[in-house]
């Protein structure tokens, strides 16, 4: 049993940490079952002395004290487990014997953490700071045992036995649904009286009635008295109610005024007198149990009247008690002055030992005060320091005070208390001075800090009345301690409403009393003092909670609404949420179908794959197909009510649309098929427009750059393995053979002209153009570009070389019409960009530098000449021609950025020719200066092979279109012409690479318009430019056709060019009607104005561009670097004295200028024409002839020129230039009213 | 405390959303249904072409493809349907959703109104006792309560507000109840960092973009720019077409 306890007791004093209490006491033992059981404190004194402990010791032993008998346990040792049966058996047995104690059983447990019982922690030493509390709790103990040695009256020990014999009753269990507890409604409460009468009722009743009976008057039945007194208590809560509406907020900045904390824990709440509104702890106070309704402090409850003066120090406030003589003492000081204890430190009071003081004490002199004499001061506690001051002064002051713990173990055991240590301000420890509430709870009780706190605690005690004010005046601003006071001594305890005697009579109406009047005012003072003595509160409990909410609710209501508001609110809220929980639902609903539409297509489009791969393949190959063909001239079928001859000449019109049609019927099983149709396509096209439209421009283009797409379609559909009957998968994947594998060494290998000499020249040219897309699909690198520019050169010696053949025999066969035209196309096509690389080569084989040493370009072609060829080759893959090489087979890149809209200056010029052409003359073959054709004759000569080709393909081909143009008149003159054709180049060729054209003979001078300029720029720089200046340079002939020098067999050629001239505006509409496709585009030509320069330019370019330009004609001279600018010819072996041309002076170039442009002609291999620009300085520079356009010839092209400069600064330069050309056309016409600003 | 009348009339209008949510679920898991079923049709379909498409002539093949291609074109339509649905469902649920929210906003600031004036009448009914009890009947009172409301449960703690104010009372509540609000760990996931939607987002105006909203932050935005905005992908789509 006993071991039992000692168990319990343990798990109390690991409680005890809480703080919950002292732990002391029999009634400890229940601390297990949750419900800490107050001390008993008459036990305290009887705990035997100690005998001291080590500190080590004391660590692992547990101290208990039952019964009064301290027990030491050690932690180690074993306790036994008791079940819970027997345990009840043993709490109920002590239930019983506890009856005595019932009082202090509902009080709670304190616990002394406070340095309120001051002289319990005195002479103790230091315990460990580990557990503190349960430390404090255990010295609290000990220094009972060394506080009361001289206790005089002990308190009345509780006696009580044990029995053995009660046991409890066994109460069968019920279900706790049987019990039940129905609440009564308001009303019904209302209804009845709910009061019951005590003894004291009783008694005082009776009294009354004794005397009522003695004055004749009936006796007041009991049940009356209970109503009445409901209805007295009732009509006070009303009139509580309507006084104490006004509840404020808790004083948060509340602290205890005697250990000047605020903490507040439940164990330990501040409590608040509720006349002086004095704040103190409960323990620092003494208050175990916070008692309902009033609390008030003792010197409230027992000198309300009068304010009391501490018997220890001069000031006046603060938390007091009663000394054992009736005087009064701060408690603070009386824990801080060493000869005054406390009798009882449950309830610290009465204040004892006032009297032990001795008088060296009472004479010391506050140092903060100055005061002598009155109260006991402390001193500080340093070493030699005996400043003196009073405790609550030094509150007020902030001195240094603070409270430790101690345990001190001596010869009797262990001694538990407090040290206390206050410093006056010049020993205040450092950093403890002044540091606000820090965490000093952890390490004690620090006072000092709190000078502010103390000094509104309190004020001084006026030793005079005047000084009385002063103070007080001094420390009014704080409201609490010196409003306090006042109260204290104004205010009567009233704290029972009166209730007025109107309405007395109305509580009393229906009570048939006799001389009701009287009794009622008895009644309600017997009422009164009862309410009074039971401090105030109400005498149904009912009411006093009813009226307790009824107090909140009053200001609480709308507290209530809140919580109301609250409530609606939340229910809100979460509707809110669960729609929003819907909403998030049916949005991952919607993004689910979303992706279910997308799997939706994807699948379609699997199965589409599955089912027909072959479909997919040629659509995709269409697709790209059409793709080159931006200008959508061969998406539609051939308009025949546009071109009703159209099918005179194309059997089996085709066209994309078409195409695909086919396609959809599964008509194509192959890419063969396809490539079929579309071979057909673009050879109706070229078969039906003449080689310089941009029809036919365009059809050769499309067929380079879908070559490349077929074949590309090809190797996909071989590495695909498709089943040509069923246009779906083979079963299995066909080897795949690793065409994309092949490396740089087959690459070289093949390029080598020896290692396919086994080869065919067709299966040759194939074979390059499969390397060629190889290599063009693989990364850009060095190597990369390199081989692609040699590829290209090797494929075009053979496109090349099969044209030769295949012309060679056409020459043979003399048959002029239809079926070679493509090849001819194509050896267009392929002629330029060959120009390109042949020219190049050339000059690198001569290792000449082509120096540009013209005034007016600073720049040089030299450049690529004297670099490596590796440099020159890669140049024109970083051309910036847009499409160009990296998607499309090389071969085409060059070409296809500018051709589109030179297709249509192709068109006129060949016209314009076929027209000079069918005159059956040299120069009108001469006027085709399109380098194509003279780039071609270049190509030709270093090979060696005969240089008609190109030549005879033109007779055809201009055959062919005049034959469309003018419905064949002229077909017959054109067919004699061939031979003639392809016979005089070559010679003009041979004589322009040597011998420079005379400008005196025109027919010389036209053919040897040098295209070699033209020709190595041409890579580097756009070729559109390219073809524009070509088309320039024929717009610079027709100008010149006005003004030509007479020559006999330039006058046939003359007039037709004229002839054109003045034709072709007319003509511009419909030639491109006749031949394929769009109007929209042929009407271009005519409403040329806003067009893009480009084509528009071109297209009214192209008209004379097989005119020849003459000296003293004015052009557009193009150098490189600049905007065309308006020059002159000028003939370079003009007399050196001058000449007027009109009456107009003609400069002379100068020798230099001479020299240079000699060196340049031998060094380029071509006429060069020397020209004078309309700049300030007039500077000369000699160019070729594709470089110059004919200026004044047509507002349109001079327009466009006149907006060519990028630059405003540019523009106007050369606006002034032109207007300057101008000026000078106009004096050489002898036309003087000429305005130039119309350009303007 | 009465409810707002304007309460009672969105617990009305709401009273449908259930029946007509599951109107629509049902009428898209018909569709669901039915292109299930076109699928094993186009399936079927599919096997009949291979199986036999070496003896069809082109036309029939074209037949056939078309065929299947009808079925495709209906199950998009059922798809087309659904996702219509679905986004009729969303706009229905986010129409209340905002409704609600007006209301209540609406609701709550009433609610501070009279929270507003009645801590008024309180404040001046405590400055009348003020007058008379210079300041410390309003301590006791409070004292008082404090400590009655020991009785129940422990005694009052100081630092505890026993009177809040009112509308700080409110308000603290709601971001915590915001806060309550669960996550869904099936919140659907936007933007290109796959997080959930949270402050401002911005959403792409290609119909077609396969994630629709992205933070600001995420995709460097600050304010809402002016006129249409694409999303990074759909830019980079766009520039390719």
């Amino acid at each position: 049993m006993r071991k039992v306890r000692r168990w319990e007791c343990k798990t109390v004093v690991s409680g005890l940490t809480m703080g919950r209490g002292r732990g002391r006491g029999r009634g400890r033992g229940r601390g297990s079952s949750g419900q800490l059981r107050p001390p008993s404190p008459y036990r305290l004194q009887l705990s035997p002395s100690r005998e001291t402990l080590t500190y080590a010791q004391a660590q692992k032993i547990v101290e208990v004290d039952l019964e009064g008998r301290l027990h030491r346990i050690n932690i180690t040792d074993p306790l036994p487990v008791i079940t819970e049966d027997e345990m009840m058996a043993q709490d109920i047995a002590e239930c019983n014997s506890n009856k005595e104690n019932s009082e202090q059983t509902q009080s709670k447990t304190r616990s002394w953490r406070k340095p309120s019982n001051s002289k319990s922690r005195r002479s103790s030493k230091n315990t460990s700071h580990q557990n503190q509390r349960s430390g404090s709790q255990q010295h609290t103990g000990s220094t009972y045992s060394f506080q009361h040695p001289s206790h005089q009256s002990p308190l009345p020990e509780p006696t009580f036995r044990v029995l053995s014999s009660v046991s409890p009753s066994e109460a069968p269990p019920l279900p706790t649904a049987y019990y039940r507890y129905i609440e009564k409604s308001g009303e019904e409460q209302d209804s009845v009286a709910e009061y019951d009468m005590d003894e004291e009722d009783l008694a005082w009743l009776e009294m009354v009635n004794q005397k009522r009976v003695s004055d004749g008057h009936a006796s007041v039945p009991p049940d009356t008295f209970e109503l009445l007194i409901d209805r007295l208590e009732r009509e006070s809560i009303l009139e509580s109610r309507s006084q104490a509406l006004s509840q404020s907020a808790v004083d948060e900045d509340a602290f205890c005024c005697v250990c000047l904390d605020d903490e507040c824990l439940n164990s330990n709440v501040i409590l608040f007198c509720d006349i002086c509104n004095l704040a103190v702890h409960q323990e620092c106070y003494g208050v175990p149990y916070v008692p309902e309704g009033q609390w008030l402090c003792r010197c409230c409850l027992q000198s309300p009247s009068r304010p009391v003066d501490c018997v220890l120090c001069p000031n006046r406030g603060g938390a007091f008690k009663q000394t054992s003589d009736g005087r009064w003492a701060h408690v603070v000081c009386a824990i801080w002055i060493p000869e005054v204890c406390f009798a009882n430190t449950v309830f610290l009071e009465p204040v004892e030992g006032v009297k032990n003081i001795p008088p060296a004490r009472w004479k010391l002199t506050c140092y903060l005060c100055k005061q002598k004499g009155r109260g006991a001061s402390i001193q500080c506690h340093k070493a030699n320091c005996y400043r003196a001051f009073h405790v609550t002064c030094a509150q007020k002051a902030g001195l240094f005070m603070k409270i430790d713990p101690v345990r001190e173990t001596g010869v009797n055991g262990t001694t538990f208390s407090v040290k206390k240590t206050a410093f006056c301000e010049h020993h205040s420890p450092v950093g403890s001075r002044r540091d606000g509430s820090g965490d000093e709870s952890v390490e004690g009780r620090l006072v000092g800090g709190r000078g502010n706190r103390g000094q509104r605690s309190y004020t001084q005690s006026p030793p005079s009345p005047q000084n009385k004010k002063g103070t007080k005046g001094q420390k009014k601003k704080n409201s609490k301690g010196s409003g306090g006071s006042t109260r204290r001594s104004t205010v009567p305890v009233l704290l029972v409403p009166q209730i007025p005697s109107h309405r007395l009579n109305k509580i009393c109406t229906g009570v048939d009393v006799q001389r009701k009047n009287q009794f009622m005012q008895r009644l309600h003072n017997y009422w009164l003092l009862k309410r009074q003595s039971r401090n105030g509160m109400p005498l149904i409990r009912r009411l006093h909670s009813h009226l307790q909410a009824h107090r909140t609710a009053e200001q609480r209501e709308p507290d209530e609404k809140l919580s109301a508001a609250r409530e609606e609110l939340r229910y809100w809220q979460k509707l809110r949420q669960d729609l929003e929980r819907a909403r998030l639902l049916v949005e991952l609903i919607r993004k689910r179908e979303r992706l279910k539409r997308e799997q939706m297509k994807i699948q379609q489009a699997a199965l589409e794959l599955k089912l027909t791969p072959a479909l997919v393949l040629l659509r995709s190959t269409l697709d790209q197909l059409q793709e080159k063909d931006a200008a959508k001239i061969f998406s539609q079928p051939v308009n025949l009510s546009e071109v009703p001859d159209y099918l005179e000449f194309i059997s089996q019109p085709m066209d994309f649309s078409t195409m695909r049609t086919r396609l959809d019927g599964h008509a194509y099983c192959s890419i063969a098929d396809l490539e079929k149709d579309f071979d057909l396509m673009i050879s109706n096209c070229l078969k039906y427009n003449s080689k310089d439209t941009m029809f036919h421009r365009a059809a050769l283009q499309l067929r380079e750059v879908g070559g490349a797409v077929l074949r590309h379609a090809h190797r996909q559909s071989q590495s695909i393995g498709l089943d040509p009957s069923t246009g779906m998968h083979l079963p299995e994947a066909p080897n795949k053979h690793g065409f994309y594998n092949c490396t740089w060494d087959d690459v070289d290998s093949l390029l080598d002209p020896e290692n396919r000499l086994h080869l065919t020249t067709d299966e040759q040219l194939k074979a390059l153009l499969d390397k060629l897309d190889m290599v063009t699909s693989m990364r850009t690198s060095g190597g990369r570009t390199k081989r692609i520019r040699l590829l290209r050169r090797e494929i075009n010696t053979l496109k090349q070389k099969v044209n030769q053949q295949q012309q060679q025999q056409q020459q043979n066969a003399q048959s002029v019409n239809g079926k070679d035209k493509e090849d001819e196309g194509k050896e267009e096509e392929e002629e330029e960009e060959e120009v390109e690389e042949k020219e190049k080569e050339k000059r690198k084989k001569k290792g000449k530098s082509s120096v540009d040493n013209g005034p007016l370009t600073a720049v040089s072609n030299s450049g690529p000449d004297d670099s490596p060829p590796v440099l020159e080759l890669t140049c024109p893959v970083s051309s910036p021609l847009p499409g160009d090489a990296p998607l499309e087979p090389p071969v085409l890149g060059i070409v296809t950025g500018g051709r589109r809209s030179p297709g249509r200056s192709y068109k006129r010029q060949r016209s314009s020719r076929s027209g000079s052409k069918s005159q059956g003359e040299d120069e009108a073959e001469v006027g085709e200066t399109a380098s194509s054709q003279q780039e071609a004759v270049h190509e030709v000569t270093p090979l060696g092979t005969p240089p008609a080709v190109p030549l005879v393909g033109v007779g055809r081909r201009t055959s062919v279109l005049f034959k469309k143009a003018k419905n064949g008149a002229r077909l017959t003159k054109s067919k004699s012409s061939p031979q003639q054709n392809g016979k005089t180049p070559e010679g003009k060729a041979n004589g322009l690479d040597s011998t420079p054209a005379s400008p005196s003979s025109p027919s010389v001078n036209i053919t040897t318009l040098p295209p070699t300029p033209n020709a190595s720029p041409a890579p580097a720089s756009p070729s559109a430019h390219h073809l524009r200046s070509r088309g320039q340079s024929s717009e610079g002939d027709a100008d010149k056709l006005p003004p030509p020098p007479s020559e006999e067999g330039l006058t046939n050629g003359k007039h037709t060019s004229a002839e054109h001239d003045d034709d072709e505006p007319n003509l511009s509409v419909s030639p491109p009607k006749r031949s394929r496709g769009k109007p929209a585009l042929a009407k271009v030509p005519s409403s040329e104005n806003g067009d893009i320069s480009g084509s528009g330019k071109s297209t009214l370019l192209s008209l004379d561009s097989e005119t020849q330009l003459t000296p003293l004609d004015l052009v557009w001279a193009k150098c490189r670097g600049y905007p065309s600018y308006p020059a002159m010819i000028v003939d370079p072996d003009m007399p050196q004295e001058g000449l007027l041309h009109n009456g107009i002076p003609i400069p002379v170039p100068p020798v230099e200028v001479l020299k240079l442009g000699e060196w340049r002609r031998l060094e380029e291999g071509e006429k060069l024409f020397l020209v004078l620009f309309f700049d300030a300085k007039r500077t000369w520079q000699w160019l070729p002839r594709n470089k110059l356009l004919s200026l004044g010839m047509d507002d349109t092209v001079d327009k466009l020129r006149l907006m060519e400069g990028k630059k405003p600064s540019v523009r106007k330069s050369v606006h002034t230039a032109y207007d300057r050309a101008m000026v000078h056309l106009n004096h050489v016409r002898g036309n003087l009213n000429f305005t130039p600003s119309t350009f303007i | 405390m009465a409810t707002a009348i304007y309460l009672e009339h969105y617990l009305d209008s709401i009273e449908n959303l259930p029946c007509e949510l599951q109107r629509n679920f049902t009428l898209m898991r018909d569709l669901d249904n039915r292109t299930e079923e076109k699928k094993g049709e186009i399936d079927k379909l599919a096997e009949e072409y291979i199986a036999n498409v070496k003896n069809l002539a082109s036309e029939q093949r074209v037949e056939h493809l078309q065929k299947i291609q009808n079925a495709y074109s209906k199950c998009k339509e059922f798809s087309d349907d659904k996702v219509q649905l679905a986004m009729q469902t969303y706009e229905m649920v986010d129409k209340h959703i905002r409704r609600l929210d007006a209301d209540l906003a609406r609701f709550e600031n009433e609610l501070k109104e009279k929270l507003e004036v009645s801590g008024y009448e309180s404040t001046e009914g405590r400055t009348l006792k003020k007058g008379e009890m210079r300041g410390l009947r309003e301590k006791r009172g409070s004292r008082g309560r404090g400590r009655k409301g020991s009785d129940e449960d422990s005694p009052r703690k100081k630092k505890i507000k026993n009177s809040p104010d009112l509308s700080d009372a409110l308000l603290p509540m709601q971001p915590s109840d915001v806060l309550d609000m669960p996550v869904d760990p099936n919140e659907p996931t936007y933007c290109l960092c796959h997080q959930v939607s949270y402050g401002e987002m911005i959403g792409c105006d290609n119909p077609d973009c396969p994630i629709e909203w992205f933070h600001f932050a995420c995709v460097d935005l600050a304010t809402k720019p002016k006129g249409k905005w694409f999303c990074p992908r759909c830019t980079q789509d766009r520039k390719k077409k």
